[in-house]
């Protein structure tokens, strides 16, 4: 479904940030990714989407056998790509409900699909947002704008379920929600995830884990993936740190 | 066909070539000296005897203009001589004490000039259309006196279409507890200046000013706004938002002066420019003149180019990149209006913004 194959990306300056990402990905999979801070976590899921910020230098991003790296940056979350960044960024002024259907009719236009009706939309909006225990107040709000950290988190997967994407690689999710936003967030996760979708997460903590399943752990340091492993993983992490990994 | 590729521009353009007339610095354009332009002003200091003029939704009323009494000078802003060199033909209206009014104001010659008063308590809503014209240049003056308590809204919007060089110049006096709203957009291909001379003579009186300028080709616009506090617990504030592609130029010079004794004054500027091509520019000049301690006064400016963690945003969600730069303009030049009553003009104005 979504393989990476040799990764490399630099940044402006010329520092190598990712050196040889490899990572496959199979529908009905989750993969968390941990790893300590300036490992590259972050890197890798704006990479991928195509953030201007930083060059790929050498590799292959394939979903379903198409190259993401070839595509533009909407293509690549057309063709089924969906990233949420640690940090959402807050548009005043493109309020929220209108953003979230453009973003919806575009990728139905890109996939040859009739654009959605507004009484289609605000019933399928409606749905989701109840899903995540949404109030009225993120209709008439611009994008992310003067949300909490728990809220812009809260939209991030509202966008995840009104675009139902084929791979969703959500950055520090958990960050900065409190208990009851952990657990209504994860339960959001997994009620859009299916078989035949995947999920990468990256996290620094169990938490996150306990209510979403992964069905590998891989540790990232350094720009590459150092060891990969079970759920176990994880949990021995939480225990032990990063320092009793060997780099090879 | 664009409009620098016109005739009509063309024209324009070897006009202003012949007589050097300022085309970048904003600053040249208040002392530029009017007898450089013979062909154009036909006798400087002319007897203005005023024509009627109608126009869609005001009766006009024929008046007798005397060029003394708009006190020009030899040598003064282009956009306030222009008219009156030319003779133009005067259209007066009276709105009544407490009458409540929307009108349309469209000029009927290449040259205009209005006279408006707001009587007292009135609520007055106008909307200028831009006249069709057939010559390289073209100029409208504007006397606009507010009554005591007059709240009067100025919405001024030019199209996106064919113009020739464009000189706007309004005078607005206003008595106490006056209120004008004055938006504009700006919106053409060509060259144009538009200046506003306010006097706040009244204590309570508030002007406020909101300007979005959405350019591009070779288009050069030029804003000239004085200001002037007169009375204590007067109120102003402007605020320019500039959307400049390809080549296009704006420039604001914004000058507040806070008079002897004039507590309680409050008065900010903020101009925020985005530059959306390459070769775009924006030049803005401040100047604040206060001579008294008791007041706030204030003033911004910032350039840049579209938010790229935005863009990133918007099309990492699929919007494809030329819609959500649409959206960020958008959104950049909503804010400037959201403040506003909702009303005819903001009605107007979000048409405006829709179609950009």
């Amino acid at each position: 479904m979504l393989s990476i194959k040799n990764l490399k990306a630099s940044i402006e300056d010329g520092t190598q940030i990712l050196k040889g990402i490899n990572l496959e990905v199979k529908p009905g999979e989750v993969h968390a990714i941990m790893g300590p801070n300036g490992s590259g976590k972050s890197t890798l899921s704006k990479v991928i989407a195509g953030h201007p910020a930083y060059t790929v230098n050498d590799g292959v991003v394939e979903l379903d056998g198409k190259n993401l790296l070839d595509m533009e940056i909407c293509e690549r979350a057309n063709s089924g790509l969906f990233i949420s960044t640690q940090y959402p960024t807050e548009i005043p002024g493109v309020n929220n409900v209108e953003f979230l259907k453009m973003a919806l009719n575009s990728k139905r236009n890109f996939l040859g699909l009739p654009e959605m009706n507004d009484a289609d939309f605000k019933k399928l909006c409606e749905e989701k947002m109840q899903l995540l225990e949404m109030d009225d107040r993120y209709r008439d709000r611009g994008v992310n704008e003067g949300y909490s950290g728990g809220e812009k988190k809260r939209n991030e997967i509202l966008q995840m379920a009104i675009l139902d994407p084929k791979v969703s690689f959500l950055d520090e999710t958990d960050s900065g929600l409190d208990i009851d936003a952990l657990r209504i967030v994860a339960n959001g996760i997994n009620h859009i995830m299916s078989p035949e979708k995947a999920v990468i997460l990256v996290t620094h903590y169990q938490r996150l884990l306990d209510y979403i399943k992964p069905t590998y752990v891989h540790v990232l340091r350094h720009g590459k993936i150092i060891l990969s492993g079970g759920p176990e993983l994880a949990l021995k992490l939480e225990e032990q740190g990063y320092d009793w990994i060997e780099e090879k | 066909m664009s409009y620098m590729n016109s005739e009509l521009a063309q024209a324009a353009q070897a006009r202003i070539n012949a007589l050097g007339m300022p085309k970048r610095n904003n600053e040249l354009w208040s002392f530029f000296p009017v007898h450089k332009i013979p062909s154009v002003v036909d006798t400087a200091g002319t007897d203005c005897a005023a024509n009627g003029a109608a126009a869609g939704g005001i009766v006009a009323n024929s008046a007798a203009v005397e060029c003394a009494d708009f006190g020009i000078a030899a040598e003064t802003d282009i956009a306030a001589l222009l008219p009156i060199a030319k003779s133009a033909p005067a259209m007066k209206k009276d709105f009544a004490a407490g009458e409540t009014e929307m009108g349309l104001i469209k000029s009927r010659d290449d040259f205009g000039h209005s006279i408006f008063n707001i009587g007292k308590n009135a609520k007055v809503s106008l909307e200028i259309l831009d006249n069709k014209v057939e010559h390289e240049i073209a100029a409208e003056r504007f006397d606009i006196n507010v009554e005591e308590g007059a709240e009067l809204e100025i919405f001024f919007a030019n199209p996106a279409n064919e113009l020739p060089l464009q000189f706007r110049h309004f005078v607005i006096k206003q008595a106490a507890n006056s209120t004008v709203h004055f938006s504009n957009i700006l919106q053409d291909a060509g060259i144009g200046r538009i200046s506003i001379d306010v006097d706040l003579n009244g204590e309570g009186a508030n002007f406020d000013y909101r300007s979005l300028s959405v350019l591009k080709g070779s288009a050069s616009k030029h804003q000239r706004l004085t200001i002037r506090h007169n009375a204590p617990n007067t109120v102003s504030s402007q605020f320019a938002r500039n959307l400049l592609d390809e080549k296009s130029y704006v420039s604001y010079d914004g000058s507040v002066i806070v008079g002897n004794g004039c507590s309680q004054v409050n008065s900010s500027q903020l101009v925020n420019s985005i530059l959306l091509g390459d070769e775009s520019s924006v030049s803005v000049k401040p100047v604040l003149k206060i001579y008294h301690d008791d007041v706030e006064c204030t003033h911004g400016n910032t350039c840049g180019e579209l938010d790229a963690d935005q863009m990133f945003y918007l099309t990492s969600r699929g919007i494809p990149a030329e819609t959500a730069k649409k959206m960020l303009m958008k959104s950049f030049a909503k804010e400037l209006f959201l403040p506003l009553n909702d009303g005819p003009a903001k009605k107007r104005l979000l048409q405006v913004l829709a179609s950009l």
